[in-house]
């Protein structure tokens, strides 16, 4: 039995995510450990139930070969889903960030002398 | 036409955001939602007297793709909903934070929990699960206030990572069965031999479902949430007495869709009444008085979730009424605590006192409700815990039934002496609205007490018989138990320092996680051990 397929893969890079999430104080690792972690339920997604010789359920073709195309469907809206909240994440992050010098979850100000030019160059 | 309950109140929503902030759009929206709660009546009676009614969209046979379904609960659930959202619009009617970009957020909101109570396909709720996250976090950060965006963004994350465990589930499910229809998947369920193959999933997703209900090790995001001090009072009542629901709704159903494979109905007993313990605990050590209601929550959430994993049916209806009340009795709570902070300009309930005095209605309001929370007779909360004690027959869980009720008692003791004693604040200019919407979901407690078993038989068709001996009974349980909270208030209470030192601990974002993790393994354990 093949050890490494897409499955156990996607599992791993989940987990991977997880791991970055329980242990990165800063908030854009946060954001990127969580894009991770998803990408990891995507491949997940899309590798379940594929055979080896499916053909993309577009155009003309062997209906019997065609690939199941509603997790691909899912998948599409999981990564737009995906893309807009670390969008929204990254937004609240750059606000916290310009108006509080703040990085991190522990809320200890990163760069003392950086976020005091902040302060003054602030109106 | 199901379909107009989720699209509607987002269409107006975006009427009124065109329309801006001025007498037409609040117009607009209160005489939709006073249409709505009339809809919503008319599907409710539908549903009674006809049965359940499954919506197909787009055409395809049932079970393929995806469909609306409501019955009896989701009727219930769908008229808290609209009734709730009547007074929460009349409540901010008149407040400075009712802008368009406000009404707009919240209309989108009511949209997707009514979407969330319909809908019947997993996908579905996962997408509208992690809608509603954005929308409330957004909400949450609304005064843009360092707290409340600290606040918000351990809101929003945890929610985020938490619907990635439920997509990885549904993934799972998927893989097993190739359908996502609840019904369709609980019908599958009892073809599947060995129960094992489908313990991943059901980890997963109840994880997710445990981050949201706020169960034991994951609660710490909850108080942030909707304790947050600058949210409007209106937010916080929205999340305490509508949102969390959404997790407890869930959860009956995905039980409902595992019931033939897996029953962790003792596990989930024991852990709602832990739950419920600590919740009342941290809610004792709290000064910040959203603070406690907010703690509260948990703890009340806890005791929802004791009652539906009891295995008796009079104890599962209990429970469900118990949201039912809990919405009404805690939504009045923060929309009157919005109010007092607003007068006060303290949140701190040792230096607010004389409510009473000062704004009659509001005090009356936080009376009522703290009479339902209680279950003072007469009032809503008796009768669901008069239910919730009734399915059982072991001394074990009554004595813990009474536990959580002295817990909920003791800290409502502290919570009402800001009613009482002399005058403290500042000039006393409320509007109307508020007031009175405030006090409409006290009356509702009230109301919804003394005509409890009619409103239960209506609500659910579910006759209740109480037993005049021993309701009078419990009344004079209750009576002894507020004797019993005020003399531990007065005394371990108000002077422990181990308590003060329970309400400083705060979980970091890191440690919420390893949380989620933790609790993900722990469950799984569970499930390999008694499966």
């Amino acid at each position: 039995m093949e050890f490494i397929t897409a499955e156990t893969v996607s599992v791993l890079i989940f987990f991977i995510g997880l791991y970055g999430l329980m242990t990165q104080k800063n908030i854009i690792k946060t954001i990127m450990s969580l894009s991770i972690m998803e990408s990891g339920v995507y491949l997940f997604f899309i590798t379940t139930n594929l055979s080896e010789n499916s053909t993309p359920p577009i155009g003309e073709g062997d209906p019997a070969l065609f690939a199941d195309p509603v997790p691909q469907a899912l998948m599409i809206t999981a990564i737009v889903i995906g893309i807009g909240v670390t969008a929204i994440g990254l937004t609240m992050f750059v606000h916290y960030k310009q108006k509080y010098g703040i990085t991190n979850w522990t809320r200890k100000v990163a760069d003392p002398s950086r976020t005091s030019d902040d302060e003054r160059s602030a109106p | 036409m199901l379909y107009l309950y989720v699209l509607a109140p987002i269409l107006v929503g975006l009427l009124a955001y065109i329309l801006r902030r001025n007498q037409s759009a609040s117009f607009v929206l209160v005489l939709f939602q006073a249409l709505d709660t009339l809809a919503v009546v008319g599907l409710f009676w539908q549903v009674r007297q006809t049965g359940t009614i499954v919506n197909n969209i787009g055409g395809w046979p049932d079970g393929m793709a995806i469909t609306l379904y409501v019955d009896q609960l989701a009727a219930a659930m769908l008229l808290m909903t609209s009734i709730l959202f009547l007074f929460f619009i009349l409540f901010s009617y008149k407040q400075n934070y009712f802008t368009a970009q406000f009404f707009f957020l919240f209309m989108v909101l009511q949209g997707l929990l009514n979407g969330l109570f319909l809908t019947n396909d997993l996908f579905n709720i996962f997408v509208l699960l992690e809608v509603s996250t954005v929308t409330v976090s957004v909400l949450i950060m609304f005064n843009k206030e360092k707290q409340a965006i600290y606040d918000g963004m351990i809101y929003f994350f945890v929610n985020v990572i938490g619907s990635a465990f439920l997509l990885f589930g549904i993934g799972f499910i998927y893989k097993t069965f190739g359908l996502l229809d609840i019904r369709a998947i609980g019908q599958s369920m009892e073809l599947v031999e060995n129960s094992r193959a489908v313990i991943i999933p059901y980890a997963l997703m109840f994880t997710t479902l445990s981050l949201k209900t706020a169960v034991m090790p994951l609660f710490s995001w909850l108080p942030k949430a909707h304790g947050t001090p600058s949210a409007p009072p209106v937010v916080s009542a929205f999340l305490s007495g509508l949102y969390i629901k959404i997790g407890v709704y869930l959860s009956i159903r995905f039980s409902d869709m595992f019931g033939s494979a897996i029953d962790m109905q003792n596990f989930f007993f024991v852990l709602g009444f832990f739950t419920s313990v600590i919740g009342f605990v941290l809610a004792l050590s709290q000064k910040d008085i959203k603070l406690i209601l907010a703690y509260h929550t948990v703890s009340q959430v806890g005791l929802i979730i004791v009652a539906l994993n009891m295995d008796s049916e009079i104890a599962f209806w209990g429970g469900v009424y118990h949201i039912f009340n809990h919405a009404l009795f805690k939504s009045a709570l923060f929309l009157t605590a919005g109010l007092i902070y607003n007068v006060y300009g303290t949140r701190n309930v040792y230096e607010i006192r004389g409510v009473m005095r000062k704004m009659p209605l509001v005090g009356v309001a936080t009376l009522f409700a703290i009479l339902g929370i209680t279950g003072a007779p007469f009032f809503n909360g008796s009768l669901s815990k008069y239910m919730i004690a009734h399915g059982t027959n072991s001394p074990v869980v009554a004595a813990m039934l009474n536990l959580i009720n002295l817990g909920t008692i003791t800290s409502f003791v502290k919570y009402s002496t800001m009613l009482f004693g002399r005058d403290t604040g500042k000039e006393a200019n409320l509007d109307r609205y508020s007031q009175w919407s405030a006090l409409g979901l006290g009356i509702m407690s009230l109301l919804t007490g003394v005509f409890g078993r009619q409103t239960i038989r209506l609500l659910f068709d579910y006759s209740l018989t109480v037993s005049q001996a021993e309701y009078f009974q419990k009344g004079v349980v209750y009576f002894v138990m507020i004797a019993a909270a005020v003399l531990l208030y007065r005394g371990p209470v108000k002077n422990s320092k181990l308590l003060n030192k329970a309400g400083a601990i705060e979980f970091t974002f890191n440690g919420t996680i390893t949380a989620v993790a933790l609790y993900l393994v722990g469950l799984l354990g569970c499930l390999l051990i008694t499966v």
